[in-house]
């Protein structure tokens, strides 16, 4: 056992010892290198690393965490966390953290991201990259992230694992005017195969076609949505599928297990794979993580649970806790039968939107919402990407618009940026009928 | 907090050939519970601290930084910052605009101090808010609050001399529920935020808010009708016009995303350099003036002293209809050639200090409430709203009414459902023709940055009309 699964364990053993009825700890060792760049050139680079041990504990039905960054306090902290269990209110709802020990498959993460030597030349390949394909006045700015954390968890329950967790990105963004942009983004869990070119390319290309937009107007449009977009959607959707959402009324899929929620041709998982930026091999209870098939042909098929939440719908835990709240670790759309310029084809007179930000309901439950599409907005005529457009709001139903997707690509690609195509996913271009759209007036 | 450790990091800094660096340590103790539907899913407390030190040299910023208080490490992430910098090689070197260096403490003050309400009582109180709204013959089957707070100590160094101690409390709440009626539902969230001590929890009020927005949501589902489309004149409450003042004249007059630095997350704005809009060109009505103002004690976005060490002072940021400053920190300050206003926050010591705003808000008119309404034929008062945005240039935005009536004849008459209102930034302030004595504020996070830093802030305004605009 490694000197931090000792350490990990011993917090464990003192809540034990302290009269906790279950403890989990769980140690975390991480390094973050980012690379921030705008206007062609790096503003800033920053490393952050941090060391902490979160300890989640129960008593008679009493959940209380905290997390412990100072070890020579150990004791102190605590005793003082169990004090709050002992005067917390009690959870009926607690179903209890997993129990059993669990062989896990062996973690793939990539532990070298913590000692790239020189991550600006990421930077400059999907610069340079942007440029060759819209021109040397194109200016670009984004990020690049690379992620390493070994972890480290203990329960008092049985399960207990090591696992190494890693993650790279660059996003980057061109621009070709003022209100001509294209947006890109590259990731993976591992350097491996870790191509920012690809990035460069695509924000350039898509900028290059953005240029001269006309105000769009309002409407009902087929539109094809490009994966970064579908990657939002799939963010939306995926946390709707969060058995907690499903209770406090975050979710359209609130009373729908077993029924129809989507277009027939939608098949929809959370799968943590190898490949993905948020690839574990468990979850915050221990509980090895899986493939799970939300949505099967159109039909709803699970909820996504933690232990508490499984119990709540008397069920077994998905493998996604969350201590307080289960959620998806990484949304896959099953690939179509279609090529995307097939998808294309398909459209006479819509829309083609690369990217969008800013997603905002009116209410969750109904599905009601609105949200920007940005960087490259395209009118389509007879299967042909034609004028540049700009200034308008997707403002439709999030559950009618799983309902009314036509097509799907057989091309996916991974991926995440920001907080607006969160979590990762694994993404196709969609082609979907009758969105609303609005404009300014 | 060890602030030897952070002095000695400050040393080994100066040791080296850097234009500048500074330090900033924060030490954050904070107690937070999520209750969803009556029950208390989970209380967490916890302490963190850290350092991170900024580094400029050879005109690059570089910037690291740790929780493990040993010497070192301190020494370690000082060199990690430096290498970061010089490796930035810029062909235009990051200079920062010039500050004068200050020593100084300050803090947030506390009538009832957090730490010493206990847990019980914390828990108490949120029980006492669910059991009440639950009490109130409203169908409420959804209902989640949470609620923290957090005591801040931060200490600040830098190599120009400055040597700043802060010690700041807040609580925040947010409440999100769900109330059915006839098998429809509407939704509604509130936030409330404050600078201070457990008084913050009488000022709220917030159990009769709560309340008061369910029975609102019940007659939305029972009596509202929508809205017959056209051009008509808005009366805004102060939680619209506040939400207004932030996304479509705070963000867009932040420089450093009028200077490209957010391009690929927040984005940009629709003022920039040889633009149609700058310094002194026309955005809205003549009697449109719009402030950021981080001095004012208990708010949530309440500052003293930035996190570059800069005095805060209120910003006029749009003065009788002109764009008139935007929120500098001392790089963007140093690029536009001008002179920081302190505008630089952080959320925590692993965040790099970028350029935020604090309390934003519409300045009081001349006009009594009805007044305002009186004058109005035909119009819609969208007191409150639901789902809100703004394109990342910040021109184009959308409110949608969460609490809306219709206005005839100065009266108002009956419910109307989700009215939206979806114009350009000139066109909203440009049709403000009145705005009320009454300055209210209400809480919110703002997002921006990468990694996102969520950052306390108020919103605010008063009552404001706006003529012949565009609702559907």
């Amino acid at each position: 056992m490694s000197k931090f699964m000792e350490k990990t364990e011993d917090v464990v053993r003192r809540c034990k010892t302290l009269g906790a009825d279950e403890a989990i700890a769980r140690t975390v060792n991480s390094c973050n290198h980012q690379v921030r760049f705008s206007n062609n050139q790096i503003d800033t680079s920053l490393v952050w690393n941090s060391y902490v041990t979160d300890v989640v504990l129960s008593w008679n039905k009493r959940v209380v965490a905290t997390q412990i960054a100072n070890f020579q306090n150990t004791d102190q902290i605590l005793k003082h966390l169990f004090k709050l269990a002992k005067v917390s209110q009690e959870n009926p709802m607690y179903g209890g953290f997993a129990t059993g020990r669990f062989n896990y498959r062996k973690s793939t993460g990539d532990g070298s991201l913590v000692n790239l030597e020189n991550p600006a030349e990421y930077v400059f390949e999907a610069i340079d990259a942007a440029k060759d394909e819209a021109g040397p006045e194109t200016n670009a700015g984004g990020i690049f992230l690379a992620s390493a954390s070994n972890v480290y968890q203990i329960s008092s329950e049985g399960p207990e694992g090591e696992d190494v967790r890693s993650s790279v990105e660059l996003s980057i963004r061109a621009f070709t005017e003022k209100e001509a942009s294209g947006h890109g983004v590259e990731c993976s869990s591992k350097l491996k195969g870790f191509e920012p070119r690809r990035a460069g390319r695509k924000a350039g290309q898509i900028a290059k076609h953005a240029k001269n937009p006309k105000p769009g107007e309002e409407g009902k449009y087929d539109v094809v949505f490009d994966p970064l977009f579908v990657g939002s959607l799939l963010g939306m959707w995926g946390s709707m599928a969060s058995a907690y959402s499903v209770m406090v009324q975050l979710s359209i899929f609130v009373d729908n297990l077993g029924k129809k929620v989507a277009s027939e041709m939608v098949t929809m998982r959370d799968v943590p794979a190898p490949y993905s930026m948020s690839e574990r091999v468990f979850d915050d209870e221990g509980v090895p993580t899986r493939e799970n098939v939300i949505i099967e042909n159109g039909v709803l098929k699970t909820y996504l649970h933690n232990t508490s939440t499984a119990k709540i719908f008397k069920t077994t835990t998905t493998g996604n806790a969350g201590i307080v709240a289960p959620g998806p670790w990484n949304i896959e759309m099953d690939a179509g039968a279609m090529s995307k310029e097939e998808l294309f084809k398909q459209v006479r007179h819509g829309l083609y939107l690369t990217n969008t930000w800013y997603t905002r309901f009116q209410n969750y439950k109904s599905g009601d919402f609105s949200t920007i599409p940005r960087d490259g907005i395209f009118q389509i005529e007879n299967g042909e990407i034609k004028q540049s457009l700009k200034d308008i709001r997707l403002s439709d139903n999030a559950l009618r618009m799983l309902n009314n997707i036509t097509g799907i690509s057989r091309e996916r690609q991974h991926v995440h940026w920001w907080a607006e195509a969160d979590p990762p996913s694994l993404s196709p271009f969609i082609l979907m009928k009758d969105v609303q759209i609005t404009t300014s007036r | 907090m060890n602030k030897d450790l952070v002095d000695f990091a400050l040393k080994c800094a100066n040791e080296k050939q850097v234009d500048y660096a500074e330090i900033r340590a924060h030490n954050e103790k904070s107690d937070d519970l999520t209750m969803k539907n009556g029950v208390v899913d989970a209380y967490v407390s916890a302490v963190d601290a850290g350092f991170g030190v900024r580094v400029l040299a050879e005109g690059g910023i570089g910037f690291a930084s740790s929780n493990k208080w040993t010497h070192s490490e301190a020494k370690s992430v000082v060199d990690i910052a430096y290498r970061l910098a010089r490796a930035a090689k810029r062909t235009d070197k990051i200079v920062f605009a010039k500050e004068k260096s200050v020593q100084t403490s300050w803090k947030a003050v506390e009538k009832e101090k957090i730490e010493d309400v206990s847990a019980e009582r914390r828990i108490a109180t949120f029980e006492g808010l669910d059991r009440e709204l639950i009490s109130q013959g409203v169908d409420v089957p959804g209902r989640m609050f949470r609620f923290g707070t957090t005591l801040t100590e931060k200490y600040f160094v830098n190599t120009e001399g400055s040597v700043i101690s802060s010690f700041v409390p807040k609580l925040g709440a947010y409440a999100f529920i769900t109330v059915a009626e006839g098998g429809k539902s509407e939704q509604a969230y509130k936030q409330f935020g404050y600078s201070g001590g457990w008084e913050a929890l009488d000022e709220w009020k917030i159990t009769e808010q709560m309340i008061d927005e369910a029975k609102m949501l019940q007659g939305v589902i029972k009596e509202a009708t929508a809205v017959r489309p056209g051009k008509m004149d808005l009366v805004c409450g102060s939680e619209v016009t506040g939400i207004a003042a932030h996304e479509s004249c705070g963000h867009p007059m932040e420089a450093d995303r009028i200077l490209g630095r957010e391009m690929s997350q927040a984005g940009m704005s629709f003022v920039y350099p040889n633009g149609p809009f700058w310094i002194g060109a026309k955005v809205g009505s003549s009697i449109v003036n719009v402030i950021d103002d981080p001095t004012l004690k208990c708010s949530y976005g309440y500052y003293e002293y930035d996190d570059e060490g800069v005095k805060a002072r209120p910003r006029i940021l749009f003065r009788e209809g002109f764009i008139n400053e935007f929120l500098q920190n001392r790089e963007s300050a140093s690029k536009m050639k001008t002179r920081s206003n302190g505008s630089s926050r952080s959320t925590g010591y692993d965040r790099e200090a970028i350029v935020r705003m604090a309390n934003t808000f519409v300045q009081p008119g001349n006009y009594d409430e009805e007044e305002i309404f009186e004058q109005v034929n035909h119009g819609v008062y969208m007191k409150s709203f639901t789902e809100w945005n703004i394109d990342d240039k910040r021109f184009n935005q959308r409110y949608v009414g969460r609490e809306a009536y219709l206005i005839e004849k100065g009266e108002l008459k009956g419910r109307i459902a989700r009215p939206v209102i979806e114009t350009t930034t000139p066109t909203f302030w440009g049709a403000v023709d009145a705005v009320s004595k009454k300055l209210e504020f209400d809480a919110a996070t703002c997002g921006k940055g990468d990694p996102q830093q969520g950052i306390p802030v108020y919103t605010g305004g008063p009552i404001m009309r706006l003529r012949g605009v565009y609702i559907k």
